[in-house]
């Protein structure tokens, strides 16, 4: 082991290729798990806010929003049901909203909720008419105070507060009472209106196990609800079950490039070395010695790698203006990105245990004589 | 004659390198298809419809389900110069009942078939009454063969399939063209709480003289309110498009990045492995082209081979649906990523055959080579 760092201080520039490669390898999964990370951060927050352990969607509707009704008498079952403590309506409406001093086709996408059991970081369901906003429009313009109109029929909802990490499907959310729900939705989405008392779904407390509690529910309406997790209907949104299946499969063949990689290097680097490995052999050297050198300048290749990498990461998500790649690092992406690429080392650098293993001392000497 | 016999006495070293390609081929050709079938999957239904120009709100950011197009705005829209013909179009993603199953399905409300229905179909019909409609042929195993019932949920809105077109999904959904009475059913058997539905978009036809592009800038003039787009632009800037394709795109670089490095990378290793014999050639009098050439055949069969391999590969794989998104198999990403590998392949022999070319004679004699 000593010797295989050794031969890394005093030859730097022969680990340098090396080194290189795997940092450009490193960098891209730390961009592309920051990139999902942040992808599923917008796309689920409105869902992980909600103070629920379980989601009551109606049974048609796939877990979708959009395409799911829960009646007044549909949520008294669920009300009943043992287990439940508190229920909650809830429903959106995705439109888009003209903000003060914006250009007439300068449109942002809003997802307004309407709710009755406040998400975490928002107070009780404000007055009609108000909203709170998610923090992400601030970036877009929107101030406190300002009016926003919804929709073709220009619905004005006036924001009185900003909220943190609340994004639902890409979108900046609006947080208002049911009626100001309704009243969007009726005005913009004839085709979409719900009737009084109606939501899209209900948001669930529990005592005891949640998910014996979600039979119960299904069963005590009579399968007209399909009753999920918080954590699956978050999965259930548009689009991310399908952005982390692609990311999590690039990710994937990137991990595979850096083990052909290291492979290859080590493999390159240990036939330049047979002759050396024939000598130290030859001198009592064993092979698992020698092989114990290999995987550890590979571990060094990839750590140097990892924390270049990680470096680059940390200063792209300092240096990058808001809005304008869905980019957000977290300290588990940075740990489980370097932790894989230095296993991925480890492997790659296994391909070269086969050659070492073979090294014949007598033909090594009798070559370098 | 040397090239082949080195080939086939190291037949597993050479087998495994035209395996990895081979299996780098398979997923490139494999990802470029899903990229095309994702793309065709969520817009197919707005690039193969009759209409020339479609309008959306602007309030819809170019997403058909998200625009809405109010009676005031289709009275501008009407009476604008060089449209030859105006038609509504209605768009819902709904939960339908198809094949036992309960399923999303994008339901397209068109007024005149002329604008907004499938350009061409592959079998049946057109829709001649209500409660007809025509589906995307490769939806058939979901439940939405020609002669099926499909039922809207809940509600029970039937739809019966009588025509089967080609690539005209929506949202990566099985996709049903109907007539537009039809769409305004479907919806309120949907939703018992709604309204009569509002058009989502308005397809138009120029009038004779006036060009798609020209149609475009006078709705655009007309109202900022309103987004007028071509059939092409409408598909290729909708939401999401971009997006994909900018994904692919990483991962496509990622490729064009590994399969030169595999391949030079491994023709290195075994031209530093075969130095002496190299070595021994040069001293008995072969020339460095000769030697050089000999590298860039090998390069040439393995690659080809692998191309070869991995095509056979995808090919069965092409005729599968991964999720709802029908994969086709397409002989011009074949031809096109075949070639471009073969040429990163035999770039990527530059490493070895100017170790080649660097071989000097006389180290024969000493027993020398490449630097092994």
């Amino acid at each position: 082991m000593r010797l295989a760092l050794r031969e890394m201080r005093r030859q730097p520039g022969r680990f340098a290729t090396a080194v290189a490669l795997l940092t450009l390898i490193a960098m891209l999964l730390m961009l592309l798990g920051g990139l999902l990370d942040g992808l599923i951060q917008r796309s689920t927050g409105a869902i992980r806010a909600q103070p629920a352990d379980l989601v009551v969607f109606s049974a048609a509707s796939e877990h979708s929003f959009l395409r799911s009704r829960i009646s007044p008498e549909i949520r008294a079952r669920v009300a009943a049901v043992p287990g439940v403590t508190r229920v909650g309506g809830i429903g959106v409406s995705q439109l888009a909203a003209r903000v003060p001093g914006n250009g007439p086709r300068d449109l942002v996408d809003v997802a307004l909720f309407g709710y009755e059991e406040a998400p975490s970081g928002l107070p009780s369901p404000p007055a009609a008419g108000r909203a709170y906003a998610d923090r992400v429009f601030e970036d877009q313009g929107v101030k406190k105070g300002d009016t926003l109109s919804l929709g073709p029929a220009r619905t004005p909802v006036r924001v009185i507060g900003f909220v943190e990490d609340v994004s639902y499907s890409g979108a900046g959310t609006l947080w208002a009472s049911p009626q100001t729900w309704r009243d969007v939705q009726d005005a913009n989405r004839p085709g979409s209106s719900v009737g009084a008392g109606v939501f899209q779904a209900l948001v669930v407390r529990t005592s005891g196990d949640a998910s014996a509690v979600a039979r119960r529910i299904d069963r005590a309406t009579g399968g007209a609800t399909v009753t999920v997790s918080r954590a699956d209907a978050a999965d259930a949104i548009g689009g991310v079950r399908q952005q982390r299946s692609v990311f999590n499969q690039i990710i994937g063949v990137t991990l595979v490039i850096a083990i052909v990689v290291v492979a290859l290097f080590f493999a390159l680097l240990t036939v330049e070395r047979i002759g050396l490995y024939g000598m130290l052999k030859a001198i009592g050297a064993r092979s698992r010695t020698l092989f114990g050198g290999v995987v550890v300048q590979a571990v060094v290749v990839a750590l140097m790698a990892a924390t270049i990498g990680s470096g680059f990461a940390l200063l792209l998500d300092r240096t990058l203006p808001p809005g304008t790649i869905p980019y957000q690092l977290l300290p588990n992406r940075l740990i489980v990105s370097s932790i894989a690429l230095v296993l991925a080392a480890v492997v790659g650098s296994a391909f070269s245990l086969r050659r070492v293993l073979r090294v014949d001392p007598a033909s090594a000497i009798g070559r370098s004589s | 004659m040397i090239v082949w016999k080195e080939m086939a006495r190291a037949k597993v070293r050479f087998g495994l390198l035209i395996g990895a390609i081979a299996l780098l081929v398979f997923l490139i050709l494999f990802q470029q298809a899903l990229r095309d079938g994702l793309i065709t999957s969520f817009t197919g239904a707005i690039e193969h419809q009759t209409a020339p120009v479609l309008v959306y709100s602007t309030d819809g950011r170019r997403n058909l389900q998200s625009s809405s197009i109010t009676p005031e705005l289709a009275a501008q829209v009407r009476a604008v110069d060089g449209a030859a013909a105006v038609g509504r179009i209605g768009q819902s993603t709904l939960s339908v009942r198809a094949g036992g199953s309960i399923t999303a399905a994008a339901v397209i409300g068109y007024e005149r078939r002329d604008l907004g229905a499938p350009q061409d179909l592959v079998a049946g019909r057109y829709p001649a009454a209500e409660g007809e409609g025509v589906a995307n042929e490769t939806d058939a195993s979901e439940g939405f063969g020609l002669g099926k019932v499909v039922r809207i949920a809940p509600g029970g809105y039937p739809i019966r399939i009588v025509g089967q077109s080609r690539d005209t999904n929506l949202q990566a959904s099985p996709t049903v063209f109907v007539r537009y009475g039809s769409w305004e059913q479907a919806v309120l058997a949907a939703n018992p709480d709604a309204r009569k539905p509002l058009p989502n978009a308005l397809g138009l036809r120029p009038a004779a003289g006036v060009s798609p592009d020209e149609l475009v800038a006078r709705v655009n003039r007309l109202n900022p309110e309103l987004e007028a787009l071509t059939r092409h632009d409408a598909a290729t800037k909708a939401p999401g498009v971009a997006q994909v394709s900018r994904s692919f795109l990483v991962i496509f670089l990622l490729y064009g990045l590994v399969v030169p490095l595999v391949i030079g990378l491994f023709f290195l290793i075994v031209t530093l492995q075969k130095a002496r014999t190299l070595t021994l050639l040069r001293a008995i009098g072969a020339r460095s082209r000769t030697l050089v050439w000999a590298l860039i055949v090998q390069v040439l069969v393995v690659v080809g081979l692998g191309i070869a391999i991995g095509t056979l590969l995808y090919l069965p794989v092409s005729f599968l649906r991964v999720g709802s998104i029908p994969l086709q198999f397409d002989t011009t990403a074949v031809v096109g990523w075949g070639l471009g590998i073969l040429a990163l392949g035999v770039a990527s022999s530059w490493f070895s055959a100017r170790r080649v070319l660097r071989i000097e004679p006389a180290e024969a004699l000493s027993g020398g080579g490449l630097g092994a």
